[in-house]
C-alpha cells in the first residue's frame, strides 16, 4: 500500500498543481440515492447472509443479537421493500427524464462497450499501448450498474416468491419455490462480488483511487482524473480537444504505461 | 393325644420265615456292634429306629388322604444340631419297644403337633430373644401355629442361631418366604411374602443380601412394619433403590411422573412398577420386553406404535434396531413431551437413526433425511428458535419431523404409491398453512437432493448458477490482477 501511495501522490500533487478545477458529475440526487441504496445493501446483505450461512458463528451472534430469526427475517423483507422503492423510483426517474427531460442515455450499452473491454484486456496485457477512449461511463462503469441494476430486480422477484409461497404456487407450479431460493441465494452471491469485491475495489482499494475515491461523497471529480478516465465525455461537454497544456501530465501517465516493455 | 388306628407298612408283603431269619441276623448283628456304638448317647435306640426308617417306602398317611414319607436320612440326621439326641426325645410315644399306631387328621396338623415337643426344650424366653419368632409365638397365640420344621425342618435342622451355618442370609430368609406367608396392610389388602427362588436367582441383584434391599431386617432383626396400602409400601420401596441407583434416582425427579407422584397421583409409576422386585432383569437387553412395560399404563398408544412401521418390526420380527419408548421418552427422565423444549429436540432424536447409515441403511433408508431438513426453511428456523429460547427466551413450535410423520402412528413411506404420498403431504402442509393448495407441497423435495433422477430442473439451475459464480468470480478476480499488474509495470 504504502509503495503504491508514495507515486500517486506525487501524481496527484502535480495534478493539482496543473489543474485544480474539479468539475461536477452527479446531482445531490444520485449522492443521496448511491448512499441510500448502499445503507439498504448492507442491511440486506447481513440479514441475507446470516440466513443462507444460518451455521456460521457470525450469522449466530448476529441473528441473535438482532432479536431472533423471526425479526432478522422481518428487517430483511422491510429492507427488501426499501428497495423495490429505491429500484421503482430509479427506473421511472430514468424513463420520465429520458422522456420528458432529455436526459443523457449514455449508460445504455452499446457495441462500443465490447469492444472497449477487448482492447482494455489487451492493454492490460500490454499488447497495445493505450487504454480505449471512454464517454462518461466506461465499460466497468456500466457492467456494475447493470449487474446491480438485473440482479436487484431479480433479487425482487425471487424474494417476494419466498416471501408469499402460498400465493405464488396457487398460480405457480410449486418448483418456483426451490428455484427462487436458489437464484434468490446465488443472485446474492453475485451481488455481493459486484459490489463487496469489484465495486469496493475500484473506488477504494484500486492504485488509480487509493485511499478513496470521492466523487460519491463531493460529487466532483479532477479535470485530470476525467481528461484520463473519460477523454470522450470531457471532449464533448468542453467542446474543444484538449490544449496541449492539459494533455501533458495526462498524456506523460499514458507514456509511462506505454514504454513498459 | 388323640391316637388311633394304625400305622401302615407300604409294600411289605415278605413271609414270615424271611422275617424270622432277617430277626436273627439282625440279633447277631446287634451283638456284635453294640460294644462298639454303647457309648454314644441314644446310639442303640436311634440305630433301631434307623435299621427301618433309613428305608425307603415308609409311608404315613392321613386322614385327610395326604402321605408322606416317613425316611430319614442316616447320616444328615447325625451331622444335623439334633443328631445326638435319641429318637425318642422327641417321638416321646416312642421306644425301642413301644411303636404305637397312630393317625392325624393332615400333615400339617401332625408338624403343629410336633413342634410343642420342640418347645419343651426351646421355651417361649429363648424364642423372643430371636425377633423372627416374636410374630409366630402372636399367631400362636390367635390360634394360627406355625410348626418349627417348616423352616428348621425336622431331621436335618442345622444350627441356626445367627444364620452362621446357613449357607448365605438369602437362605435364612427364604426359608421361611418361600411358604405361603402373608402380609395385610392398613386397608385389608393382603398380599403374599412368598418369593420366587428361582426368580430371584436370575434375577441382576442374585448376589446380593436381602438385607441389602429390606434393610432393618436380618436373621436377628425382622422388625413388625405396617403401611396403610400395598401401594405405600410400593412407593416406599423406591427409596430403597435410591441407596445404589442414585444417579437414576435423581433422574427420575426430573420426570414426569415423579411431577405426578408429587400432585398426588399415587399411580404413577416407580421403580418397581417398572423393574419389577425380585424378578429385576437388565433393562435394555430386550426391547419388547422393555416397551411392554409401558403398555401396562400407556395401552392405546401402546397399540398404536405396535401398528406403526417401528411396532410392526418390533413384534412381528424382534427387530431391534428400531425405537422403543424409552429411545425417544427416556426411561428415568421422561419429560413432558408436549413442551416446546422437547419440541425442538425431535429432529436430533430421530436423526439418532435416520442420519446414521449403519442402523438405516440396510433397511433402504436414505440418510440424508436430517440434513435436508436441517438445510431447509423449518430446520434453519428450529435451529435458531433452538437458542432462542435460551438466551432470548422466545421461540415459538416449528415443524418438525413428527408433524408430516406422525409420532407413535409413523408409516413407512418407501414403496407407496407417489399420489398418495402427494396428497398426504398437501394434507400435512395445511395443518400449518391453511391456504396452501396442491402445488404448494411440491415445493418441498421430500428430503431428496436435487439430481438428474430427483426434481432434474431444480438441479439444472443450481448447478448453471454455480457456473455463473463461478465465471463471474473468475473473470473479477482476473480483472483486478490484470489492472494491478498493469498498474505495477507502468511504475
Amino acid at each position: 500500500m504504502a509503495l503504491r501511495q508514495r507515486p500517486l501522490k506525487e501524481e496527484r500533487m502535480s495534478a493539482a498543481a496543473d489543474t485544480a478545477q474539479y468539475i461536477k458529475r452527479f446531482s445531490l440526487y444520485r449522492i443521496i440515492e448511491h448512499w441510500v441504496l448502499a445503507v439498504i445493501f448492507v442491511s440486506l446483505t447481513a440479514t441475507g447472509l446470516a440466513q443462507k450461512y444460518y451455521d456460521l458463528a457470525p450469522s449466530q451472534w448476529l441473528v441473535l443479537n438482532l432479536g431472533g430469526i423471526d425479526a432478522v427475517r422481518i428487517i430483511h423483507r422491510i429492507a427488501g421493500i426499501f428497495l423495490i422503492l429505491i429500484l421503482a423510483q430509479h427506473l421511472i426517474a430514468a424513463v420520465a427524464g429520458v422522456l420528458f427531460r432529455k436526459w443523457n442515455t449514455s449508460i445504455l450499452i452499446t457495441k462500443k462497450d465490447f469492444t472497449d473491454s477487448i482492447s482494455s484486456l489487451k492493454y492490460y496485457m500490454g499488447l497495445v499501448e493505450q487504454p480505449a477512449r471512454c464517454g462518461r461511463y466506461d465499460y466497468k462503469q456500466k457492467f456494475d450498474y447493470w449487474g446491480i441494476l438485473t440482479g436487484s430486480i431479480l433479487m425482487v422477484i425471487t424474494g417476494i416468491t419466498l416471501w408469499f409461497p402460498i400465493p405464488v404456487t396457487s398460480v405457480l407450479p410449486g418448483e418456483v419455490i426451490p428455484i427462487s431460493k436458489i437464484l434468490h441465494t446465488n443472485e446474492a452471491l453475485v451481488l455481493m462480488l459486484l459490489v463487496a469485491v469489484w465495486h469496493i475495489y475500484n473506488s477504494i482499494f484500486s492504485p488509480e483511487v487509493f485511499p478513496l475515491d470521492t466523487v460519491m461523497l463531493t460529487g466532483k471529480i479532477s479535470r485530470e482524473r476525467m481528461i484520463r478516465e473519460h477523454p470522450l465525455e470531457y471532449e464533448q461537454r468542453f467542446g474543444a480537444p484538449l490544449s496541449p497544456d492539459d494533455d501533458k501530465p495526462d498524456s506523460s501517465s499514458l507514456d509511462r504505461g506505454g514504454t513498459k516493455e | 393325644m388323640e391316637t388311633e388306628g394304625t400305622k401302615t407298612f407300604g409294600k411289605r408283603k415278605t413271609c414270615p420265615g424271611l422275617i424270622l431269619s432277617l430277626l436273627v441276623f439282625g440279633l447277631i448283628v446287634t451283638c456284635i456292634v453294640m460294644p462298639n456304638i454303647a457309648g454314644a448317647t441314644g446310639g442303640d435306640e436311634t440305630q433301631q429306629c434307623l435299621e427301618c426308617h433309613s428305608k425307603q417306602g415308609i409311608i404315613i398317611r392321613f386322614r385327610n388322604g395326604e402321605s408322606e414319607t416317613s425316611v430319614i436320612n442316616a447320616g444328615q440326621f447325625r451331622s444335623s444340631a439334633h443328631g445326638s439326641i435319641s429318637c425318642s426325645s422327641c417321638h416321646t410315644d416312642f421306644s425301642a419297644k413301644s411303636h404305637p399306631a397312630r393317625i392325624f387328621k393332615s400333615f400339617k396338623q401332625y408338624r403343629i403337633r410336633l413342634s410343642r415337643t420342640c418347645r419343651r426344650c426351646h421355651n417361649d424366653d429363648q424364642l423372643q430373644s430371636r425377633p423372627v419368632h416374636i410374630a409366630l409365638l402372636e399367631k400362636e397365640r390367635e390360634g394360627n401355629a406355625l410348626p418349627c420344621t417348616d423352616c428348621h425342618s425336622a431331621h436335618t435342622m442345622t444350627p441356626s442361631a445367627g444364620g452362621k451355618l446357613t449357607k448365605s442370609e438369602s437362605d435364612y430368609c427364604m426359608k421361611c418366604h418361600t411358604r405361603g406367608l402373608n402380609m395385610t396392610f392398613g386397608d385389608k389388602e393382603t398380599v403374599s411374602l412368598a418369593i420366587d427362588g428361582s426368580q430371584l436367582r436370575s434375577s441382576v441383584h442374585s448376589d446380593l443380601s436381602c438385607s441389602d434391599c429390606h434393610f432393618g431386617f436380618s436373621s436377628k432383626e425382622h422388625p413388625e412394619r405396617t403401611f396403610r396400602t400395598g401401594r405405600d409400601y410400593s412407593i416406599a420401596s423406591s427409596q430403597t433403590c435410591r441407596r445404589c441407583h442414585f444417579d437414576k434416582y435423581s433422574e427420575t425427579l426430573e420426570s414426569i411422573h415423579f411431577a405426578q407422584l408429587n400432585q398426588g397421583n399415587l399411580d404413577a409409576p416407580v421403580c418397581i412398577d417398572c423393574h419389577g422386585s425380585h424378578s429385576i432383569q437388565k433393562g435394555r437387553t430386550e426391547k419388547l420386553r422393555s416397551a411392554k412395560r409401558c403398555e401396562k399404563c400407556h395401552q392405546v398408544i401402546f397399540s398404536t406404535y405396535a401398528a406403526s412401521v417401528h411396532g410392526k418390526a418390533l413384534i412381528d420380527e424382534n427387530n431391534q434396531d428400531v425405537p422403543i419408548c424409552v429411545d425417544c421418552h427416556k426411561a428415568h427422565d421422561i419429560g413432558n413431551p408436549l413442551t416446546l423444549a422437547y419440541r425442538e429436540h425431535i429432529p436430533e432424536m430421530c436423526g439418532n437413526c435416520h442420519a446414521n447409515k449403519n442402523i438405516v441403511g440396510k433397511y433402504g433408508l436414505s440418510t440424508e433425511v436430517l440434513k435436508t431438513y436441517l438445510s431447509d426453511f423449518h430446520g434453519i428456523t428450529l435451529n435458531f428458535y433452538k437458542q432462542q429460547t435460551d438466551k432470548l427466551k422466545s421461540g415459538r413450535a416449528m415443524a418438525v419431523c413428527t408433524d408430516c410423520h406422525g409420532t407413535h402412528d409413523i408409516h413407512a413411506n418407501v414403496g407407496r404409491d407417489t399420489a398418495i404420498i402427494k396428497a398426504n403431504l398437501s394434507r400435512q402442509c395445511r395443518k400449518c398453512h391453511p391456504e396452501a393448495n396442491v402445488h404448494f407441497s411440491d415445493s418441498w423435495l421430500s428430503h431428496y437432493e436435487p439430481s438428474l433422477h430427483k426434481a432434474p430442473l431444480i438441479y439444472i439451475v443450481k448447478l448453471a448458477c454455480k457456473a455463473f459464480l463461478i465465471l463471474m468470480t473468475i473473470g473479477i478476480a482476473l480483472q483486478i490482477l490484470l489492472h494491478l499488474w498493469r498498474y505495477a509495470s507502468d511504475r
